[in-house]
């Protein structure tokens, strides 16, 4: 009995251990699955955070600088030769660079090299930007930008090899060279695109410091300058541009409205040390841009008309217009073009009579660019400029003739 | 002699044609599997103006072997054109040009491991989304 027992007992501890390693080998097997799958799980991930890494990874040779570089001849028959320099020049060494942080993360930097009319060296930190793109029709940008009006602007800035002629229109140029709007400007800009009918309505949003002038030492003595560090006025200044491109049988044509508001103040001191202030205009533009560019068409016209106001004086409001059309086409690798521009600027009008700059004018120019490859033109440039008198310079003309070397890369 | 060259020639030259057009013809657009856009997209997507796909930001890549028929195909433009509008995009808006594949094969390979990828290549290929 007692025997039976013990074999009972040795069985029932056989069948226990079996029953353990039974379980033990099941446990293993159901861990070594759960843990399989866990890998699975995780090599799954991984693999997708690799690609996804892979797929922010937008410049994988390293970060690309793009630039322009110019260099050209200019020969005229203006009468103070010291102001319209003659013979040989190099224009600007522009570089700038897009890296991208992110999916919506983005930023633009741009540094100028140029030679200016003493032959000094300037550089520039044309823009600083850092930009959050929301989605296709939203993308916010702040620090220093190309101030968004019109077309050209922002366009063509100081791409030489992509703009067709060699000189911007007149009113157009940055304020050392003839222009009178605030080419640049430091704040907020929101910019994008969406779908309306077959085309597309734009748009562009911006606020920011407004310029200011100084060494106004008398009529047509200041220069711009446009309070990078900070608005001398705490008066911001606000823009709008809004515009429709066409799709289908009109594609290439965009028709837009634009505009802007600010307080300008002028003084007689440098930058640095404003000095007293001398004038305060409350500075008002609206106009329109039409621009056409599609099967070698080049057509592209602005309009600015102002309304300012004298905020100090007794002089009232005062009215101006500035507008330009170019027309080209290109044949081959030839785009011939003609284009007529004219600023009639109100002298009385503090904005454009303090600035050195601020001379009503009319040009006329015909020129050509010629392509010797896709990242190289050789322009030539015939101009008829007309001024008029101002409060210190009487009228009038010169002849001239501009040639450049435009490359990009 | 003549009409046997000219027979030739004419017979050279249509299969050229041919076979330029098999080629265009053959193009496809593709994506990585994981995004959708519509064939009206592709002009939009390849020149910058359509930079998301729902919250996807889309990865555009060129085909250097087939760019010429593609921007014929879909663009209606050349590659000078192309690549004009891109220098003016990036100095603009700050965008970055698509990223150039040598070929097929390594655009293929790219859209299949990169997700929001958008390309085109000259014959249908396996494991990828075709949008036209």
């Amino acid at each position: 009995m007692a025997k039976s027992r013990d074999v009972n007992m040795a069985q029932l501890g056989q069948r226990g251990r079996l029953g353990l390693l039974s379980a033990a080998i099941i446990g293993v097997a159901l861990t070594t699955t759960a843990f399989a799958q866990t890998d699975t799980a995780r090599i799954t991930d991984l693999e997708k955070e690799v690609s996804q890494m892979l797929a922010n990874r937008t410049t994988p040779d390293g970060l690309r600088v793009h630039g322009f570089l110019d260099i050209g001849y200019a020969s005229n028959n203006y009468e103070d030769v010291a102001l319209k320099l003659h013979g040989f020049n190099v224009g600007l060494l522009d570089l700038y660079l897009t890296p991208e942080f992110s999916d919506n993360v983005k930023s633009l930097v741009e540094l100028v090299f140029e030679v200016d009319a003493h032959g000094a060296v300037v550089v520039d930190f044309e823009r600083a930007q850092v930009g959050y793109t929301f989605n296709d029709k939203v993308t916010l940008w702040g620090g220093r930008f190309h101030t968004p009006y019109g077309y050209w602007n922002t366009a063509f800035h100081n791409g030489a090899q992509i703009q067709t002629s060699v000189l911007r229109p007149r009113f157009l140029a940055f304020g050392d060279r003839g222009g009178v709007l605030p080419a640049h400007m430091v704040g907020v800009w929101t910019t994008g695109k969406t779908g309306a009918g077959e085309g597309k309505i734009t748009y562009d949003a911006f606020a920011g410091n407004g310029s200011k002038f100084v060494n106004v030492t008398g009529p047509g003595t200041g220069t711009v300058d446009t309070n990078v560090a900070g608005d001398n006025n705490h008066n911001v200044m606000v823009g709008l541009n809004v515009g429709y491109e066409f799709a289908d049988s009109m594609e290439g044509l965009r028709l837009a409205a634009h505009g802007f508001k600010g307080t300008v103040d002028a003084y007689s001191g440098d930058a640095t040390n404003n000095g007293a202030l001398v004038h305060s205009t409350d500075l008002n533009m609206l106009g329109g841009s039409a621009v056409y560019v599609v099967n070698d068409w080049e057509v592209m016209s602005e309009y600015y008309h102002f309304n300012d106001q004298d905020k100090m004086g007794s002089t009232g409001s005062h009215t101006s217009w500035a507008s330009y059309l170019q027309v080209g086409k290109t044949f081959n690798k030839i785009t011939p073009f003609v284009r007529l521009e004219k600023a009639a600027l109100n002298q009385q009008d503090n904005y454009f009579g303090d600035q050195e700059t601020g001379r009503a004018y009319s040009r006329q120019s015909i020129g050509m660019s010629y392509s010797l490859n896709p990242k190289t033109n050789l322009k030539l440039e015939v101009l008829h400029s007309k001024f008029e008198a101002d409060a210190v310079r009487g009228s009038g003309g010169y002849n001239s003739v501009l040639a450049q070397y435009a490359i990009r890369f | 002699m003549k009409s046997i060259i000219f027979r030739v020639c004419s017979a050279a030259i249509l299969f050229l044609l041919a076979f330029q057009s098999a080629n265009a013809a053959d193009l496809v657009v593709i994506t990585n599997p994981d995004i959708s856009i519509s064939s009206t997209d592709i002009k939009d997507v390849f020149l910058g103006e359509k930079q998301f796909a729902g919250s996807a930001k889309l990865v555009v890549v060129d085909n250097a072997s087939a760019q010429g028929s593609f921007l014929s195909k879909f663009m209606n433009m050349d590659a000078a054109k192309y690549n004009s509008i891109w220098t003016k995009k990036s100095f603009r808006d700050g965008l970055t040009a698509p990223a150039v594949k040598s070929g097929d094969a390594e655009v293929i390979e790219y859209i299949k491991r990169t997700p929001g990828s958008v390309g085109y290549v000259s014959t249908k290929p396996p494991g990828v989304k075709v949008i036209q």
